[in-house]
């Protein structure tokens, strides 16, 4: 009977690993841990050994493959009684109906699960591994396979420092993500202090911000814009409301003139894919507004604010702001944001740079506006203007500095042409 | 006491294999039910077994060494033996050991209760007890229940003149002549036994050899005493009848290739093998898979085919040993408690306890025969061992068997006064992967019997002194 030799797996952490010896040729008879393969990884030689005993005829890799778990090594035909190797680590776990009495906490069953993982994967029975009994159970507990391990001891025993240093190249291999945990320091030696737990918005929240400040390579554009007839208009929108109880803010027409400008420029109001590889642009213009509440910052998200006129925007601001205050704001109402508001400008401040809310690509900063002398080129003199001082932080892989300049400067002039805003 | 009662682990027997799997699950933080049928832990081995016949074998052992004092210039009278008094010794010994478990269950806070166990389900236990029966449900289950002597056919089982070797170590009378069927290591061990205290033994062995399979250069120094000790050794025989008579005795056929012959027996002592006690479990009501010879099917973990039910010792297969149920008693109450563990031993060492004793373990040369393992062998005869010479046990022999490449130790065989204890560093130098450098180079003390192990391995490096062995390899 013909059996297939797959490449076991190697090891967390090890992905793949070059063959740097065919240790064996086709039919060459072999018996269960003869060697057949040396396998290269980045920083550790193996030995591939046989389970089965036979004849290899067929061999399907050679030197200097790249190999992976899985991959179709070589064919060998095994004899009669050998077809079916009574190998228990192949057994399948004990299955542990939990009866309705026996229902603990999550955290007691992923324990409960956790050994069981470990008594059944681990290698029991270790034939002919020179070890001693004590390095045999060291290696059944760690869930380690000595087969597949190279002894530093006397003669090339096994020996318990062999697997120490075996978990210690593991951990360096996959310690890609992990942190030294962080050093707990007593500040009330140095005076009187008091704990405060965070709210769970803020550990969310503080959590994304992270990730986002990791991940994406941030940059800030610093504008201003001229709202001088803006702000007129505004009071004057404001004076013949017959509503009262909408106040018309600027953020309405900061919304509908970003929008404006991300039609003309639609990378800004695109996501990257989950490869990294492709920009996803977007053909709906959903403007998220953050928004400080007592337990944190949330973004609610208007949909559609292209097909909205300034006061349909006014009410629906409203509504949402005064809602997240109140923690009233549905889930899907602070998703599927496309480009984020951030103003500052009723508090105070001359300009920040804020963090980009992933996936999207770009955020704008508004800060507080002010009367300002502005130089007039037609009229050759400074004339009294009210500027409003904005930033655009965007991601750079998507969007290059040129880009984000004009979309600033675009901003401006869009915001303060008035044209948009009356139809 | 009916009621119900629920533990995390109960055990089932209370021998080696059982107390040490209850005893391991309790250190580990488990609630641990311990369930026996006798009214003193310790199982067969404790209370009629390993320990009563040591005790016995002790006593024919150094009555035997006075003896051969008469060479060395010092003669005693005849013993006088007073049965009683040596019953009482031996029953002290054993209520000493029962005790000292009894105690340890105590400060363990294992709970334990007397009597038998059936199975009702996969997780139910009924126990039948004194005072009623008791429902005993369980997350893990370790029957640990061992074996009972086998019976031929043909034999009055119930017969007062047909001993096992568990009614023989009772010592009722000593027999004027007993036959013993079966040449193994619990018919030579109580043969011995009763031929020092003065019956005539004769022993009838089914096989060609006596102790089978063990490797016949260890058995022959064994053979050698025993025909001196006994009537008579007959080999390659056959029992075909044992008829009782009027007056007690009983008359037993044999056969062989010479003939039939018929003698009458004051006793007949049966040791021809001990059978599994799977049959007294109801295991038809779980789905606890046996073999056809009524062994319990276990894993590497020792789970049977019922994964939170575990079997351990004599039950779950050969070799029946207390050493391996105790082995495996940890193993599985190790596993039943969440931890990693397996049964993965390099070998189970083999001791007859006879006078002089033999051991083995690992490789023998019956077995690398058999299945075309090649090996390469150092030997020590004891006679070249001054220690050996002193103490009148220069028939006596120490032999490793090593890999030809790696030179490691696969196998060690041991005939001697002491050869049990002495294979403890046999099994040590297995499970070590130890080579026949490590052990000449180790310094042995001299002079004692332990020195012949070195002294082995030292004759096959060619570096030995004690011996002059040809050159032929060596520095």
């Amino acid at each position: 009977m013909i059996k297939e030799i797959i490449l076991p797996d190697l090891g967390e952490g090890i992905d793949g690993a070059e063959v740097s010896e065919v240790t064996v040729s086709v039919g060459d008879s072999v018996g269960p841990n003869d060697t057949l393969l040396v396998l290269e990884s980045d920083k550790a030689s193996m030995e591939i050994p046989s389970e089965m005993n036979g004849n290899i005829t067929e061999i399907l890799v050679s030197e200097g493959d790249e190999l992976k778990p899985g991959h179709l090594l070589m064919k060998i035909e095994v004899s009669r009684d050998e077809t079916e190797p009574a190998s228990p680590i192949e057994e399948q776990a004990p299955q542990e109906a939990p009866s309705v009495a026996n229902i603990t906490t999550p955290q007691e069953t992923q324990i409960e699960k956790l050994d069981s993982r470990k008594t059944l994967d681990d290698s029991p029975i270790t034939s002919n591994v020179f070890a001693s009994p004590g390095v045999r159970r060291l290696a059944r507990e760690l869930n380690i396979n000595l087969e597949i391990m190279n002894g530093t001891g006397q003669k090339g025993r096994i020996t318990k420092d062999d697997l120490n240093g075996y978990i210690k190249l593991q951990m360096a291999m996959s310690s890609g993500n992990v942190s030294a945990p962080k050093q707990e320091v007593d500040f009330s030696q140095w005076g009187e202090i008091e704990i405060l737990k965070l709210t769970r918005i803020k550990r969310i929240t503080g959590e994304r911000l992270q990730r986002a400040w990791h991940t994406i390579p941030h940059v800030t554009q610093f504008d201003e814009a001229d709202i001088t007839d803006l702000n007129n208009y505004r009071k004057s929108l404001n004076n013949e409301s017959s509503d009262k109880n909408i106040k018309i803010t600027f953020l309405p027409f900061l919304m509908k003139a970003v929008t404006i400008v991300l039609k003309e420029m639609p990378e800004f109001n695109s996501s990257l894919d989950h490869t990294d590889q492709n920009l996803i642009l977007k053909n709906y213009y959903h403007i998220g507004i953050a928004v400080d509440t007592p337990s944190g910052l949330t973004v609610p998200v208007v949909r559609n604010v292209d097909q909205k006129s300034i006061m349909d925007l006014s009410s629906e601001l409203a509504d949402l702001s005064s809602r997240a205050r109140d923690k009233k704001l549905k889930p899907d109402e602070m998703k599927g944001g496309t480009f984020t508001l951030s103003s500052l400008g009723g508090i105070g401040g001359t300009g920040f740079s804020p963090i980009v809310n992933p996936p999207e690509v770009a955020i704008m900063g508004i800060s507080r506006s002010k009367l300002k002398q502005v130089f007039d080129k037609s009229s050759s003199d400074f004339k009294t203007c009210f500027m409003m001082p904005f930033s655009l932080s965007y991601d750079h892989r998507v969007i290059d500095g040129a880009a984000a300049a004009t979309f600033t400067s675009r901003f401006a002039k869009v915001l303060a042409d008035l044209s948009h805003y009356k139809d | 006491m009916t009621g119900t009662k629920h533990a995390e682990i109960v055990v089932i027997g209370a021998g080696p294999g059982g107390y040490a799997a209850a005893f391991r699950a309790s250190d580990l933080g488990k609630q641990v039910l311990l369930i026996d049928k006798d009214p003193t832990l310790g199982g067969v081995c404790l209370n009629r077994g390993c320990i009563p016949s040591k005790a016995l074998l002790h006593i024919s052992k150094v009555m035997d060494e006075t003896k051969s004092l008469a060479k060395m210039g010092v003669t005693y009278g005849e013993p006088k033996i007073d049965l009683e008094a040596i019953r009482a010794h031996k029953d002290k010994i054993v209520s000493q050991l029962s005790g000292g478990i009894t105690q340890m269950a105590k400060v363990r806070n294992v709970e334990t209760i007397q009597g038998s166990a059936t199975f009702k389900s996969n997780s139910e236990l009924n126990i039948e007890t004194e005072n009623g029966h008791v429902s005993v449900s369980f997350d893990k289950c370790i029957i640990a229940t061992g074996s009972t002597a086998a019976m031929i056919p043909g034999v009055p089982a119930d017969h007062p003149s047909v001993l096992t070797s568990r009614t023989a170590l009772d010592l009722v009378d000593i027999p004027e002549r007993l036959l013993v069927i079966g040449g193994g290591i619990i018919g030579l061990e109580l043969g011995q036994v009763y031929a020092a205290l003065g019956s005539q033994v004769s022993v009838v062995e089914f096989l060609p050899n006596l102790l089978p399979g063990t490797d016949p250069d260890l058995v022959k120094p064994l053979q050698r005493k025993l025909k001196k000790q006994f009537e008579s050794i007959l080999l390659s025989s056959k029992v075909t009848s044992v008829e009782p008579n009027d007056d007690g005795t009983l008359t037993v056929t044999i056969e062989n290739d010479k003939g039939t012959t018929t003698k009458v027996y004051n006793k007949v002592l049966v040791a021809v093998g001990r059978k599994p006690n799977s049959n007294l479990l109801n295991l038809d009501s779980t789905d606890i898979e046996m073999d056809e010879r009524g062994f319990i099917n276990v894993d590497v973990y020792r789970r049977t085919s019922v994964k939170n039910i575990f079997a351990i010792g004599d039950i779950a297969g050969n070799p029946m040993l207390a050493h391996k149920a105790t082995h495996e008693g940890k193993v599985a109450a190790e596993v039943a408690s969440g931890h990693s563990a397996a049964f993965d031993v390099r070998a189970i060492p083999s001791v007859v306890f006879t006078d002089p004793e033999v051991a083995w373990a690992g490789l023998t040369e019956i077995e690398a025969k058999e299945n075309g393992i090649s090996y390469e062998k150092g030997e020590f005869p004891w006679a070249a061992s001054g220690k050996a010479i002193a103490m009148g046990a220069n028939q006596g022999k120490t032999k490793i068997l090593f890999d030809p490449e790696s030179k490691q130790v696969l196998g060690v065989g041991i005939v001697g006064p002491g050869a049990g204890d002495m294979i403890s560093e046999g099994m040590l130098a297995i499970e070590m992967g130890a080579d026949a450098d490590d052990i000449g180079l180790t310094v042995h003390p001299h002079p004692t019997l332990g020195e012949t192990f070195a002294a082995a391995a030292e004759a096959f490096s060619g570096t030995i002194t004690d011996l002059y062995i040809p050159k032929n390899k060596g520095h």
